[in-house]
């Protein structure tokens, strides 16, 4: 005899399956674009090394700065590190996954996206592991300057143990923030093709004005930092509880509800600029 | 034998189409200097908040606010070039072997398409990124506007040097995928090494070093220098020599690349 079930039982029973295997099918995608890349390990190993020149050259000019001056707006070559670092790691963590939202301009203007749209798969699911980027340079490059600033902290008693599960917990959150932030802006892309020049803005500015302490600039723009583009939300905000005990223990809730709410105001815009997507043509 | 000479209009012509094709997307592009002029402006927030608490030595925050101000607007000449010239797209499409069996050198013909797309990008993008940035930051041009005849001969160097080293990241493509990275580290040394948002002498001694041994600071700094009323005119020959050195280095990764070239596919 059938066993009767509930409906509702039975709708969440099949959406799960239906998630379990959309997992399983991102794995595979990202394990075939990992082999691919890794058909030309000479190329793999050259982007490495330079990507950790440049990574270099970014963190020299604000290390140099640092030198001359000292401290920034009384915060020390240390936390500056450290600042650069989290942001790195976050930016590392959100391009590792989400590249292609990063360069889906190039599939607007070549007409690819129309291709993904006709796969019987959600448009984001089949365009993030097709550019799923293994990232050694930048991970290396910001795990030893976040270990240097993290281990002078640690010695001169600013910060103790504590901060590293802290600081992790944030990485992911600032990933999570700047892929919310990424996918925003690709979705515009939706209606004026072109994107670049708002990446220029929200993306690689908002970044690097965040590598340093947001008191730096006039009031407006660290306030645009904190709500339009969060950007503050990443290394910032976390730095000043982290490092300087300012603010208080609410500072974890909000920036997980914060890089939540990002995501899936991101992912609504996202959706709802999909639906008014026009193909470029042929 | 190639001659260089005899093909003057057609390089005048290809710099010309060059500039005329950019030219139809100039309201586009204009929006894009606005993106620009905000990362000039960000940077120079990032002295006036210093210069808040420190003094800013030789130049003071004033100072500095116009060095990142000639700095920002001249990467469009000096830096922001054509990746590779356009050659790691010709690599991918075969087109490469096309354009070497054409009865023009590679080297002058890519020159003259990228001078196109440089005299578009000083009218349409620098002006227009020096403006916003003088009216954003209530500057006015130093000393009248008097050093910028020397700072724009110099710029004009510092575009022909630009042109040469993207000239040399494209011929890479012949031997990686990866030449974009080559353009990517490129822009982050002229970042650190041509000046772009410290002035050299403020770097560690051991980078200055290093900075003045390659031809960066000639690309950046020393405009901006002649800019600021405070370079040294013997500085252009430095700027001339790193011309010829790096057009020999060009001339003769051409003959390389005419032996490395190899045809895929059909």
């Amino acid at each position: 005899m059938k066993m009767q079930t509930n409906p509702s039982t039975r709708i969440r029973t099949e959406r799960r399956t239906v998630i379990r295997n959309y997992i399983r099918l991102y794995l595979l995608l990202i394990r075939t674009s990992v082999r691919s890349r890794m058909q030309y390990r000479f190329n793999f190993a050259f982007g490495t090394v330079l990507a950790a020149i440049i990574q270099l050259s970014e963190f020299l000019m604000v290390a140099i700065v640092l030198a001359k001056f000292g401290a920034v707006r009384g915060w020390s070559m240390y936390e500056v590190g450290y600042l650069f670092a989290l942001m790195t790691l976050a930016k590392t963590l959100y391009r590792t996954f989400g590249n292609e939202v990063h360069n889906l301009e190039r599939y607007l203007v070549e007409g690819e996206l129309d291709q993904l749209l006709t796969k019987p798969l959600p448009v984001l699911l089949s365009l993030m592991p097709r550019g799923f980027r293994l990232m050694p340079g930048e991970l290396l490059q910001s795990g030893a300057i976040l270990t240097w600033a993290m281990g002078a902290m640690m010695r001169s008693g600013q910060i103790t143990w504590w901060a590293i599960p802290q600081t992790l917990f944030a990485v992911f959150t600032g990933g999570l923030i700047l892929f919310a932030i990424g996918m925003a802006t690709a979705a515009c892309g939706f209606w004026t093709t072109r994107i670049s020049m708002l990446q220029n803005m929200t993306e690689d500015a908002a970044q690097t004005a965040a590598r340093y302490p947001l008191t730096l600039y006039p009031g407006w723009m660290s306030g645009l930092m904190l709500t339009a583009i969060p950007v503050g939300l990443v290394s910032y905000v976390p730095a000043l509880y982290i490092l300087r005990g300012e603010l208080g223990v609410w500072v974890f809730p909000l920036l997980a509800a914060a890089s939540c709410l990002a995501v899936l105001l991101a992912l609504a815009f996202w959706r709802f600029g999909i639906s008014k997507y026009q193909s470029t043509g042929s | 034998m190639i001659s260089f000479r005899s093909n003057t209009r057609l390089y005048l012509a290809l710099a010309s189409k060059a500039y005329a094709r950019n030219i139809q997307y100039r309201s586009s592009h204009l929006l894009h200097n606005f993106a620009s002029a905000a990362f000039g402006y960000l940077y120079a927030c990032i002295w006036i908040g210093l210069g808040r608490d420190h003094s800013l030595g030789e130049y003071g925050t004033h100072g500095m606010m116009q060095y990142i101000t000639f700095t920002q607007t001249s990467l469009w000449v000096a830096s922001f070039t054509t990746v590779g010239l356009g050659i790691p797209q010709s690599v991918r499409t075969g087109q490469i072997s096309l354009d070497l069996m054409r009865p023009v050198h590679l080297f002058p013909h890519l020159m003259a398409k990228e001078w196109g797309q440089i005299a578009y990008q000083f009218l349409y993008k620098s002006i227009p990124i020096y403006l916003v940035m003088l009216l954003a930051l209530g500057l006015t041009p130093v000393d009248g506007g008097r050093t910028l005849p020397i700072a724009l001969l110099a710029l004009a160097g510092s575009a022909y040097m630009g042109i040469c080293m993207g000239y040399m990241i494209g011929v890479s493509a012949l031997w990686t995928t990866e030449s974009s990275w080559l353009h990517w580290s490129n822009q982050a040394l002229m970042n650190l090494l041509a000046g772009f948002f410290i002035p050299l002498q403020w770097l560690p001694v051991w980078l200055q070093q290093i900075a003045w041994a390659s031809p960066y600071p000639f690309m950046l700094y020393a405009p901006t220098q002649f800019y600021l009323g405070k370079g040294n005119p013997l500085n252009l020959l430095g700027t001339l020599a790193w011309c010829i050195v790096l057009t020999i280095c060009c001339l003769l990764l051409t003959r390389v690349m005419r032996r490395k070239v190899e045809v895929q596919g059909g």
